[in-house]
């Protein structure tokens, strides 16, 4: 037995066995869900929006080493956390921004919101959300610069539209993306959107945004993955529902316009289910979504934008440690300490 | 619905690798290496000298105090020496060497008929019986609770992974751990006993529910198979519905909870008059050419386990106990103790990866916690030096279970930062 006693063992606390869930492989699964939106992005506005995307998780590929190099520290983009950042970032600007803005946006993302606070799980805000209202800020005129899908089924189709941002794209650009609709319908009450085509993304909107479908399906893989927890979008989309009734005129009319358009949907899936900016708690959980919800309806109906998802995620993601605070969970079996104690503190004194 | 807790996780159960191998009588060799600390209490104190000739049953350690036990000779022979060894917790402990002189005769305590509740309890106190589930907690020491009882529950669930002598003990033996509940059962003065069974073991529950066909005080119940359902609180709630409070003992809620082992030890004590000085074991892991149960005598070194089923290929982890909660050894020179559930030999690609990365937050530790706690925390602050701040999560509540560390995707040490919070809060006073 000389052998074995000479035989080093790896010696640690328990447990000693594991799962098989990774962060990169949380990553890898939240890549393959954001694809979704992605091919629907490109199908819908082109190739350029490939680009939009690739440039975005580019910068944020080499912020995060450039950060690290900086620091030195150990490079950490093989985590695929920027990559994710990125996507989302790319998948949240209109699909014919120019170059530099998607590039602005992921470095500013992930070096300043997600790095200097500590990396990754350590970030108190979506570093995506946080990257596109930099963005929305600093270049206004581009962020708001939506074009109409690309029309596959009329005559007028050529392959040149495929290619629209490359080329002059001025004869594509649309103001109008159906939430301009809905705000210029609160008054009235009368709504009228085409909620097909906002179910299949024909509509003007960002690149990830617009097709439902796609982030549906996205939803049900993550869900069916456990990556997510289903509790986050569903309380959120059943807040927009709820506000919507309460807020609006003739709320009935208002509730799926303002689920399908902007970034609600969008937002639900990915963003408000980021997990280093949501609450760690079961009932913290519920209240973020619900409060998230309820800013982006009364963005959307009373502030001065059509869009409010963004922003409102921002906010909620400021409240997310009080939340966490407020709803700390109390042990199994606890039971409120005695007051017996005090009593006695009390007779002593 | 099957009876259950909330949370907990559903690990790989490997099970399959042992569960249907008979128990076999591990053979000894030369030399026993008997350790006097094998229960949590104060060590036995020896009272054999060198050169003393003993019987299997012979008393070489007498309990020190209360929260003690008698520690038996396994088999006879001669004490050849008073060494110190290491034990499975790394630490060099006294040990009895006693060399074999293949006899096994043996030194046997009377038989009880019809004991009396007293009489039963000193016979476990007599017999050096501890709760066989691998916690080592003196025996007699719950049963001579001071709470009123309502029921006495017994643990069949075996809930850690590897782990198979309780489902082999009560699929070959049933009758016997039958016998031996009835005497916990009459020790703690109660008619009512509740046996939690894991789903997983779907023959043994039905050998269980045969063999107490005429006891009608006896309750067999299937739980569900989720870890840890074994663990007391747990189990008594998926049982009962009823919470021991944080920070109590189940016997704060009327309840007596000991497991199926402990259940066949008193057999052995009372009816048969043999003093605990073996135990079944489950010797597994990929690592271990033939998986088996072994009937085997406290003293056998655990090299000579692992020699006698073969070590099939490199393993880089050997755990005395169950995965999820056994200790990891730094070498195979620990002996059996009356607390030995398990030896597993692991390969590379069973074990939980080592190498922590950053947390992400993602609040699965806090989502499977059976306690209710956010280990998250407790390991951020507790590395942070901020004891009183993770005081605040309550790491004191923590039963050490593992569901956290199993989950994290960071391969974050959540239970070794949960126990450092305990000892800093314990030694500082916090």
């Amino acid at each position: 037995m000389k052998e074995e006693s000479t035989r080093k063992l790896l010696v640690s606390s328990s447990p000693h066995v594991g799962s098989n869930l990774t962060t990169e492989k949380i990553m890898l699964h939240v890549i393959i869900a954001l694809s979704f939106c992605l091919i629907a992005g490109v199908v819908i506005f082109g190739v350029y929006s490939l680009l939009t995307v690739a440039l975005c998780v580019a910068s944020s590929v080499c912020g995060e080493t450039l950060y690290n190099l900086i620091r030195k520290k150990p490079n950490t983009v093989k985590d695929l956390s920027a990559v994710v950042t990125g996507m989302i970032l790319g998948l949240n600007l209109p699909p014919t921004v120019p170059f530099y803005v998607p590039i602005a946006g992921g470095l500013v993302a992930i070096m300043f919101v997600k790095m200097l606070f500590g990396g990754l799980g350590r970030n108190f805000a979506n570093p995506a959300a946080t990257g596109r209202v930099f963005l929305l800020l600093s270049w206004s005129t581009q962020m708001m610069e939506y074009i109409r899908p690309i029309d596959y089924a009329s005559g007028a189709f050529s392959v040149k539209d495929f290619f629209v941002g490359f080329v002059d794209n001025a004869a594509y650009v649309t103001s109008a993306t159906p939430l301009a609709e809905v705000k210029s319908a609160a008054g009235t009450g009368n709504v009228e959107v085409d909620l097909l085509d906002m179910f299949l993304g024909n509509i003007p909107g960002t690149i990830g945004e617009v097709c439902a479908v796609a982030i549906i399906a996205a939803a049900i893989y993550l869900i069916a993955f456990k990556i997510i927890d289903w509790k986050i979008p569903l309380t959120y989309f059943a807040g927009i529902a709820l506000f919507s009734l309460i807020f609006y005129k003739n709320g009935w009319n208002f509730i799926l316009p303002n689920l399908l358009g902007g970034g609600v949907l969008f937002a639900g899936v990915f963003m408000l289910t980021d997990y280093a900016t949501s609450p760690n708690t079961r009932a913290g959980t519920i209240i973020f979504a619900l409060g998230a919800a309820l800013l982006t309806i009364l963005i959307r109906r009373y502030g001065g934008m059509n869009e409010g998802a963004s922003f409102a995620i921002l906010l909620m993601n400021l409240l997310v440690p009080l939340i966490d605070k407020a709803c700390k969970p109390r042990p199994f079996g606890y039971r409120k300490p005695p007051k017996v104690k005090k009593d006695k503190k009390e007779a002593a004194l | 619905m099957k009876l259950t807790f909330k949370h907990g996780i559903h690990p790989k159960e490997r099970k399959e690798l042992s569960a249907d191998s008979p128990i076999e009588t591990m053979p000894v060799g030369d030399k026993v290496y008997v350790p006097l600390t094998q229960h949590i209490g104060a060590p036995a104190e020896i009272c054999v000298a060198v050169g003393d000739p003993v019987k299997a049953g012979t008393l070489i350690g007498k309990a020190a105090s209360y929260v003690s036990a008698n520690v038996f000779s396994p088999i006879s022979g001669k004490v050849s020496a008073i060494v110190r060894r290491v034990n499975a917790a790394g630490r060099k402990i006294p040990h009895v060497v006693i060399d074999n002189d293949g006899e096994y005769a043996e030194e046997t305590l009377l038989p009880l008929t019809e004991p009396t509740r007293e009489q039963i309890i000193a016979r476990c106190k007599e017999a050096g019986i501890v709760g066989m589930g691998g916690a080592t907690f003196p025996t007699h020491v719950k049963l001579e609770t001071k709470s009123d009882v309502k029921a006495l529950i017994i643990n069949g669930s075996e809930c850690e992974p590897y782990i198979t002598t309780d489902y082999r003990l009560m699929l070959e033996r049933p009758e016997n751990v039958v016998a031996g509940i009835k005497l916990l059962a009459a020790a703690l003065g109660t008619d009512t006993v509740l046996v939690g069974i894991e789903g997983n073991k779907r023959d043994a529950i039905d050998r269980m529910i045969y063999a107490t066909e005429n006891d009608e005080g006896i309750l067999i119940h299937e739980l569900k198979t989720k870890y840890p359902q074994g663990g007391e609180k747990q189990l008594i709630y998926a049982l009962t519905k009823e919470k021991v409070p944080n920070g109590g003992l189940p016997s704060d809620v009327g309840y007596i909870v000991l497991n199926i082992s402990t259940a066949y030890a008193v057999y052995e004590a009372c009816v048969l008059g043999k003093p605990c000085y073996a135990r079944f074991m489950t010797v597994s892991g990929e690592a271990i050419a033939r998986p088996a149960n072994l009937y085997v005598r406290t003293g056998i070194p655990f090299s000579e386990i692992a020699e006698y089923l073969g070590v099939r290929e490199e393993y880089v982890k050997a755990v005395s106990g169950g995965p999820m909660m056994g200790i990891s050894l730094a070498s195979l020179e620990p002996a059996v103790t009356k607390g030995s559930s398990a030896l597993l030999l692991l390969t590379e690609r069973e074990i939980r990866a080592v190498k922590p990365t950053a947390c992400l937050n993602c609040a699965r530790c806090a989502s499977v916690c059976p306690m209710n706690l956010m280990p998250m925390m407790t390991d951020a602050l507790i590395l942070q030096d901020k004891i009183k701040d993770a005081k605040e999560y309550y790491p004191m509540s923590c039963i050490e279970c593992g569901c956290c560390a199993y989950v994290c995707p960071a391969k974050r040490p959540l239970v070794q930062s949960q126990r450092l919070a305990k000892k800093l809060i314990r030694e500082l006073k916090i």
